[in-house]
């Protein structure tokens, strides 16, 4: 059988059931296994990361897949697909492989051509330069960042993601490619609350916010249900209303707005993104693993950046120097949000040179959980002025 | 008993103030009518209704909603 | 070790299926990508082109010039798409606001779920990509593929749509970016009855279920993550393509603790395997990783100098329960203790395997923040067995999914529902004992919610047979 090449192929619009296949779920995983996985399933020994992005796993009876890990834009193009397996098919007999976290991974079964498919790889640039297959995202470094639609394709983004990652991944190059850290750091963007992404559990974690209530469009009532707005708003801050000319409408409490976006998410009419409004959040200290401590969430460490496009340099900075204070001060295996809690937030905000002030303490539900209720602290120059202020020291 | 739970569905649709209607309004519904309607056969009865070209399914981008074809805002905007 | 689809599947063959020939495929040279300007202005999107990072821009650029360059009636859908898409994008950046806008178009016909509408809010300036609908196509179980299939899926995406994939989507999914209404179930039908291959999930769905890489390359992995993830999927083919739910579900794999899928911070149902019967330790390894011989950590700590490995500070100090210990030069671990953290494992992977009794954890309720505030998973089974055709999972499944579809409010998750009625509530639903496991700590405040028919004699009390005993 072929792909049809007709408008409508095989597909008939006046018998839209007729020969209908419904509810056959994905491709089963195994023909898609590579040989050596295939045989070797369940039987793995051991890995080894030989150099950044390459590793080797070794099985009980002594077979070894080399895995090339590159890394990749989400955001790809059926040429692209296409290159992918060209060099699938000329080096791992037409397998392979994606992860949850956007690489793309080559498999080859012997060493010797490792360093034909490295170089084959490092070699495929893009007509202004860029890498199109970086080799890295191994071991204690800086893996590819997990990301979510942006201004290419959704409708409620207060960022664009694409952009982002790829400025931020232009700066932090040498961690992808290199092992240098005390432990992996995992940066995931989100382009608003929503978050498809998930980030709120990552090492640095950016996120899209808006600072602007929702506007009401004044055709509101032919737009969307207006009951079903009212009870999106999670804080009450949308109640019914009349226009002047009689119809129904929404009124908006604005000094009660948390700026989540569940109102526009359910109706159209309720814009909330704002060029000056929005901007990004940045998070850190989260993790997903249970490794020595516990999974935990990423804290609000940033609450405002601008949307600065398309390179985003205030972001990218802030990114940047997080980064390198914790390569520079955490031990080893110790990801950033087990260093915070180790030398204490206070110092974190100190050694990271980042500002502390009140949008940063939690006001939402179950905030009291995160204030400290103890005089276990230490001195920072944050502390002083506290002191200061209170009228308790005058130096 | 489907017949039924699809009528009770059709006569909700056509008359709430709403033009969409999350699963729960519609079992909601039905049950006022038909109590001892179960939840799997609502779902069945609703998927029918959809394959017959009466309800379709409507979105907000995160929910799926059901709403009755040709009443209130429908897919083309 | 062979795992089998529930039924036959077309094998995939892309000289049979391509759409394009080999001249077609190759219909631009690299002197004609150098020239190549696509219709808008986008200098902010060239700027990206710059720095070491592959560059989405360049990439998208040279799907416009292969479009452009390709006859007309080689494509369902306008050839200017990517000119345009980028237009629109560039127009983002200008403005600081997207330009898009949701219609509620949600899937082929009959399907609640799997195409998300979207519509440019600039069509004058855009045409091409006015209606330019979201896919999203279910992925095989970790993501492995064979380039036949992989081809005639940029075939298929190329001819009925723009040719732009994400690979993949935050839940998994590979999406294909953008196509007509009219294209859908021409699409559809191609991808059903050619490549075998179904939608994935959305809006009040079942989502696509996804896992980690799992046994197939990985030697922590517990359980068979793909097969346990294939037949949910398949098995709840109704609940992911048919919404009946107050809300998105999601289900998520993870082989181990490490927790590479993120099962633990993103899905209502998370699966981390896991073991309770001993670690197992090769001692003649574990002196060679304290003599130097081996790496510690797989090597992915050689990048900079951290001295010699030391067993004691990197591994029996950092163990988060203490159970660790060298007694006459062997390592000794205290089962009992351990929490399984991974971490010692993860260090000395070739002295220290898990268990080989195993099994899942189950966690349930983890969410973003929309609405309640972000949400971890909740510990609520310790260990189950996860063996085919994992009734017990499904059986413990289907009792949350009645509660919640019963209990929970129009886009209530079921993390907010747990909350909203308290763990012991939901536990009784699904029929297990209370656990010190389930919390960090008990309760601090004394308000429980006692039953009557936790006192003796009820609630039931005469006034007067008290005033008997006490005067007013």
């Amino acid at each position: 059988m072929a792909l049809s090449q007709e408008r409508f192929g095989k597909y008939n619009p006046e018998k839209p059931t007729e020969n209908r296949i419904t509810d056959i779920g994905p491709r089963h995983f195994w023909d898609f296994f590579p040989p050596v996985i295939q045989k070797n399933y369940g039987k793995w020994l051991y890995h080894d990361i030989l150099e950044p992005g390459i590793m080797v796993h070794v099985a009980e009876n002594g077979d070894k897949v080399f895995t090339v890990r590159c890394g990749g834009a989400r955001f790809m193009t059926a040429e692209n697909i296409r290159e992918i397996c060209d060099i699938a098919d000329k080096y791992c007999d037409g397998y392979v492989r994606f992860t949850t976290r956007n690489n793309i991974e080559f498999m080859v079964t012997s060493y010797e051509k490792v360093e034909a498919l490295k170089n084959d790889l490092l070699s495929r640039k893009y007509i202004t330069g860029s890498y199109k297959y970086p080799i890295g995202g191994t071991g204690a470094g800086v893996t590819n960042i997990v990301h979510t639609q942006g201004y290419i394709h959704c409708h409620t983004p207060a960022t664009d993601a694409s952009s982002m990652v790829k400025a931020i991944m232009d700066e932090l190059m040498d961690y992808f490619t290199g092992m240098t850290l005390p432990a992996h750091v995992r940066i995931s963007v989100a382009c608003c609350l929503n978050m498809c992404g998930a980030v709120h559990c990552s090492d640095i974690a950016l996120l899209g916010i808006h600072r602007k209530p929702p506007i009401v469009d004044d055709n509101i009532d032919s737009i969307c249900e207006i009951p079903l707005a009212i009870a999106a708003c999670p804080v009450g801050a949308l109640s019914p209303g009349k226009t002047e000319d009689g119809r129904k409408t929404i009124k908006v409490k604005e000094e009660r707005c948390m700026f989540c976006g569940n109102c526009y998410t359910m109706c159209p009419a309720l814009p909330i993104a704002d060029k000056f409004g929005d901007g990004v959040a940045v998070l850190a200290g989260g993790k997903i693993s249970n490794r020595i401590s516990e999974p935990k969430f990423s804290k609000v460490i940033v609450p405002w950046l601008p949307n600065n496009f398309p390179r985003f340099p205030e972001v990218v900075d802030t990114v940047k120097k997080i980064i390198e204070v914790y390569a520079a001060d955490a031990r080893k295996y110790e990801r950033i949000g087990d260093w915070a809690e180790r030398i204490g937030w206070e110092k974190f905000f100190e050694k990271c040179d980042l500002p502390f002030t009140e949008h940063l303490i939690d006001d939402y539900r179950l905030a009291y959980d995160t204030y400290r209720t103890s005089t276990q602290f230490k001195y920072t120059r944050a502390a002083w002025e506290v002191s200061r202020a209170a009228g308790g020291i005058k130096d | 008993m489907m017949e039924e739970i699809k009528q009770a569905i059709l006569e909700f649709a056509e008359t709430s103030k709403k033009s969409k209607f999350y699963f729960k309004d519609l079992e909601k519904a039905v049950q006022a009518k038909i109590p001892d309607a179960k939840m799997r056969d609502i779902k069945k009865a609703a998927t029918e209704l959809v394959n017959e070209e009466k309800l379709i399914y409507f979105s907000t981008g995160s929910t799926t909603m059901y709403g009755l074809k040709g009443r209130g805002i429908t897919e083309d905007q | 070790m062979d795992f089998k689809a529930k039924r036959p599947q077309k094998e995939i063959k892309y000289e049979e299926l391509r759409i394009y020939t080999d001249e077609e495929l190759h219909n631009y040279s690299e002197e004609e990508l150098k020239d190549f300007k696509i219709k808008h202005d986008i200098p902010m999107l060239e700027e990206l082109e710059k720095g070491p990072w592959p560059s989405f821009v360049t990439d998208a650029k040279r799907e416009a010039l292969r479009r452009k360059k390709l006859p007309k009636e080689r494509m369902m859908i306008d050839p200017d798409v990517v000119d345009d898409l980028l237009g629109q994008l560039e127009l983002s950046f200008v403005d600081g606001e997207t330009h898009w806008k949701h219609g509620g178009i949600v899937g082929v016909f009959g399907y609640g779920g799997g195409v998300i509408g979207r519509y440019s809010d600039v069509p004058e300036k855009y045409p091409s990509v006015a209606h330019f609908h979201t896919l999203r196509v279910n992925q095989p179980a970790s993501k492995f593929y064979r380039t036949d299939y992989l081809r005639a899926l940029a075939d298929l995406w190329e001819f009925r749509g723009s040719g732009i994939f994400n690979m993949h989507g935050s839940t998994g999914d590979i999406i294909l970016l953008g196509t007509t209404t009219e294209q859908l179930e021409p699409l559809f039908y191609d991808l059903t009855h050619e490549l075998d291959q179904d939608l994935g999930g959305s809006g009040s769905n079942l989502r696509t279920p996804s896992c980690c890489i799992g046994k197939a390359r990985c030697e922590f992995a517990c359980i068979d993550t793909q097969d346990l993830c294939y037949e949910l999927t398949t098995h709840y083919q109704d609940e992911l393509h048919r919404p009946a739910f107050p809300y998105k579900f999601k289900i998520k794999i993870d082989g181990c603790a490490n927790g590479c899928v993120a099962s633990i911070a993103r899905s209502d149902m998370s699966l981390i395997g896991t073991w309770r019967d001993e670690i197992r330790i090769d001692q003649e390894a574990v002196r060679a990783y304290i003599n130097g011989e081996i790496e510690p950590n797989g090597g992915a700590h050689s990048g900079r100098d951290w001295g010699k490995f030391d067993i004691q500070k990197e591994v029996i100090d950092l163990c988060p329960t203490g159970c660790m210990t060298m007694e006459d030069g062997k390592l000794v671990i205290n089962d009992q203790e351990c929490n399984r953290c991974m971490h010692c494992i993860n260090v000395m992977p070739r002295a220290l395997r898990p268990g080989v009794d195993s099994g899942v954890s189950i966690l349930f309720g983890a969410k973003a923040p929309i609405l309640e505030g972000a949400q971890l998973a909740v510990l609520t089974v310790p260990f189950m067995k996860a063996e085919p055709p994992y009734d017990n999972i499904k059986e413990l499944l289907e009792k949350v999914w009645d509660w919640w579809i019963e209990e929970g409010k129009n886009r209530e998750r079921l993390g907010e529902l747990i909350q909203r009625k308290g763990l012991p509530r939901f536990l009784e639903v699904i029929g297990v004992p209370a656990a010190p496991q389930m919390v960090k700590m008990p309760r601090t405040n004394p308000y429980i919610f006692w039953k009557e028919e936790d006192v003796p004699g009820g609630w039931k009390r005469d006034i007067k047979d008290y005033r008997l005993r006490h005067k007013r």
